[in-house]
């Protein structure tokens, strides 16, 4: 028997990605909600590295390694976007754009 | 008879005029534009050259053969021939049947009238060229040509030059189809073809709403009567199981117009159809030749160039009906009712239409409402059992018709479209050779003694006086109006002092009927130009001596009566109403006893010289004279300028009861149809405004929790 058991593992990255998404929902500042969806981001990262442990297979953790590499690269651009939003109208709350759903 | 190079070529006929017309239709507006005559000129002339040489063809053929005394030989294959062109219409039945044997071969129709189930719907293009069809081309393709050659002077500087003669290229295509036509589907098309063209050409001058409204009459009034014209026809395929007049040929009894003579053998749905018929097709009649009640299109149609009028609401078209009648004569002459009704609305028509040209004051009024009443000479004339009588009328009046409306035209012309002969008089010295023209065309048609349309309608008058004496004298009495209301017009427009219209009207821009730029009374301007005034001397001629054909000795009748049509209504007329009370030479045939009716002649001449006198009376010596006459009838005289009201009666009674049903259907249309349309758009549209207002508000976090409810909906799917 193992110290950490798989569930523990699953647990800390449904918590995460809980978290993640209670922020997303509830919060409207841009950045703050893009943290939010990094949060979500690793509660999933942290689920494929655990069943990867758990089968002994590396390929959840390449794939991981894929995943944060494209997270990086998404949060760049989305960040360069927020900062282009908030140039437009001066704030970073998430109302400001309501006009946007046609 | 089979050889003459004109009934091989006979399919050139109409096909001439018809390349004539589409290439000036296609190439007269950037090519041609004031050219734009020739290619008619030169197709109506080649088609008049074949359709003479047609006519002088059996003309020739007839007088190398004895001349069968009053009895129909029911194997004149020699003087009549079913000419085929090419199959049209093959629909229906078993068409292998005729593709194996041919129309020849498969009996289409059985002798005792029952159809063949087995039998297609065939429709065989061709001629059917006998001595009534050739007399008749003759007429359309010469007087025809006349008419284009004094259109090219006439219509000269129009901005739709080209437009009037591709119109005019296609008027005598149909026409000619419709008078060469072997079966009636034919004959439709071309009935329907000239109501077209005659449409389009009384509309030419479309920039004016009178002659649009004018066109739209004409069309419209025409529909009712083509309506009943296309039943008759559909009646008459149900009845023999063919649309072919003849087929093979007389004598084979394999055509409608044949197996209507074998009364003996009919079925009952025969019979029935038979007494029907004969009505409906008469409708047809009545609005083409512009019988009442469907004549009010004609006098509008005098919106048209005066050309069109001379051609097409005088010569040709106008009398399709009494041709169709004279043609199906089998059909009809065995149904007294339908002949006593031709006979009665024919002489209605005439008085009636008589009386209101007494007091009508435009020129082509005048005409226009002496058209009708002549054509309702011709149906007298065919009602009574004379079409020998009515087709003679008809070939006489085309002449003189065309020659007074040309003139007119001319006058007009030299007027500045003024046409109120209120306004001018004398006008002798300004234009004599139109005077001389108009002259004997007016003495044609008043009958005046040995001019053509004495001999004419004289016929008709005798013909009416022996089929009844109130007819005939109906007849004689409104032969005394037309040579009154004829000198009325000549006496006030050619005789007396000069007056010539105030002002040229054109200089105000006005825009009455063809006003063109000719307005300048320079005397250099010259009035009857060659081109005019030629065609209208080769009218006078025909005018003047067109009475000969049939005078004396009945040439024109022998002639006629080789015709299956006239021979064949002959025989049925002699066999319904007894050998002994048809009068044999009206249709053409020996005289078997004396009918004398050449005291007649001399009474209608003497009307006919009175009424000219009586016009001189009132019209040159004593000119206050007819006005203080009116002034005392005034109720009579507001009558007839009122044209009896007929107008307006059909306007209050149909045109407006019509258009308020056609708003109360409008009405419906916009409430319940587009509300239903507009009901079945509405729905989808509510859904898309609830569920933009419910989920698509612009909230991100709206977005994520549809999102995330959507996948755990999803998740439970598929894993519950």
């Amino acid at each position: 028997m193992e110290l950490l058991a798989l569930q523990h593992y699953l647990v800390v990255g449904a918590i995460l990605f809980g978290l993640g998404l209670i922020g997303f929902m509830t919060r409207r500042n841009l950045i703050v909600m893009f943290l939010c969806t990094e949060l979500m981001f690793q509660g999933v990262a942290i689920n494929l590295i655990a069943f990867s442990r758990y089968w002994a297979d590396f390929r959840g953790q390449t794939f991981t390694i894929m995943l944060l590499v494209i997270a990086a690269a998404e949060a760049s651009l989305a960040l360069g976007m927020v900062v282009l939003l908030f140039r437009q109208k001066g704030t970073l709350d998430a109302e400001a754009w309501r006009e946007l759903r046609g | 008879m089979f050889d003459l190079i004109a009934v091989q070529y006979s399919w050139l006929i109409p096909l001439l005029p018809l390349v004539g017309a589409v290439i000036a239709g296609f190439f007269g507006a950037k090519l041609l534009k004031q050219q734009s005559h020739w290619p008619i000129w030169i197709g109506v002339g080649l088609s008049a050259l074949l359709s003479l040489s047609l006519l002088l063809g059996i003309a020739d053929h007839q007088a190398h053969q004895p001349l069968t005394n009053g009895e129909y030989h029911p194997a004149p294959s020699d003087n009549a021939i079913s000419k085929k062109w090419f199959t049209w219409i093959l629909a229906g039945g078993d068409s292998s049947v005729y593709h194996t044997y041919g129309a020849e071969g498969h009996d289409v129709a059985k002798a005792d009238g029952t159809k063949n189930p087995l039998a297609p719907f065939i429709v065989e293009a061709g001629a059917w060229i006998d001595q009534l069809t050739v007399v008749m081309l003759a007429v359309v393709t010469g007087i025809g040509l006349l008419i284009t050659i004094f259109a090219a002077g006439y219509m000269k500087g129009e901005t739709g030059y080209f437009r009037f003669f591709a119109y005019l290229g296609l008027f005598i295509f149909a026409m000619v189809c419709l008078v060469m036509a072997n079966n009636f589907v034919m004959l439709y098309l071309g009935w329907e073809g000239v109501g077209l063209c005659s449409y389009l050409l009384i509309g030419y001058y479309y920039e004016k709403p009178a002659a649009r409204e004018a066109a739209k009459k004409a069309f419209l009034v025409n529909r009712i009567g083509d309506f009943g014209f296309a039943l008759g026809i559909m009646l008459t395929y149900l009845a023999f199981g063919t649309v072919s007049y003849f087929g093979n040929g007389a004598g084979t009894f394999t055509g409608a117009l044949e197996l209507a003579t074998v009364t003996s053998h009919m079925s009952h749905f025969q019979s029935q159809a038979m007494a029907w018929i004969p009505f409906l097709l008469m409708l047809g009649a009545f609005g083409k030749s512009a019988q009442f009640p469907l004549y009010v299109w004609l006098p509008d149609a005098m919106e048209g160039p005066t050309p069109v009028s001379a051609l097409i609401h005088a010569a040709t078209m106008v009398t399709a009906g009494v041709y169709m009648i004279v043609r199906c004569g089998t059909l009809f002459v065995g149904n007294a009712p339908a002949m006593t009704t031709v006979a009665i609305v024919g002489a209605f028509t005439a008085i009636f239409a008589a009386t209101i040209a007494l007091r009508q004051f435009d020129l082509k009024k005048v005409f226009a409402y002496s058209t009708i009443s002549q054509l309702g000479f011709m149906f007298v004339a065919v009602g009574v059992l004379a079409p020998v009588a009515g087709i003679f009328h008809l070939i006489t009046h085309a002449f003189f018709k065309a020659l007074l409306f040309l003139s007119s035209g001319v006058v007009m012309h030299a007027m500045a479209g003024e046409l109120d002969m209120r306004k001018f008089s004398g006008l002798k010295k300004m234009l004599p050779k139109t005077r001389w023209l108009m002259l004997i065309g007016c003495l044609a048609l008043s009958g005046c003694p040995f001019v053509s349309g004495f001999f004419s309608k004289d016929e008709i008058v005798g013909a009416a006086w022996a089929h009844s004496k109130p007819l005939g004298a109906v007849m004689l009495f409104t032969a005394f109006l037309t040579a009154y209301y004829t000198f009325r017009l000549y006496f006030q427009v050619f005789e007396g002092p000069e007056v010539l219209p105030s002002a040229p009207e054109s200089a105000d821009g006005h825009s009455s009927a063809d006003s063109h730029d000719h307005g300048h009374h320079d005397e250099h301007h010259d009035h009857e130009p060659a081109i005019m005034v030629l065609p209208l001397i080769a009218l006078a001629i025909g005018a003047l001596l067109a009475g000969y054909l049939n005078w004396p000795g009945e040439q024109l009748g022998h002639f006629l009566h080789n015709s299956p049509s006239i021979a064949l209504s002959q025989e049925v007329a002699n066999k319904t109403y007894g050998d002994s009370n048809v009068n044999q030479v009206s249709f053409g045939g020996r005289e078997t006893e004396e009918h004398s009716t050449n005291y007649l002649m001399i009474v209608s001449g003497l009307i006919a010289l009175s009424g000219i006198g009586l016009a001189y009376q009132m019209h040159l010596k004593n000119r206050t004279a007819p006005e203080k006459l009116a002034r005392q009838f005034s109720g009579i005289t507001r009558l007839l300028e009122g044209k009896y009201w007929v107008d307006e009666v059909y306007q209050n009674a149909i045109v407006e009861p019509i258009r308020r049903l056609g708003r109360a259907f409008f009405m419906v249309d916009q409430i319940v149809i587009n509300g239903l349309v507009w009901m079945l758009g509405f729905i989808p549209r509510a859904c898309g405004f609830t569920l933009r207002q419910t989920t698509q508000r612009g909230y991100l976090q709206g977005y994520a929790a549809t999102m995330i409810f959507g996948i755990a909906i999803i998740l439970m799917i598929i894993f519950w």
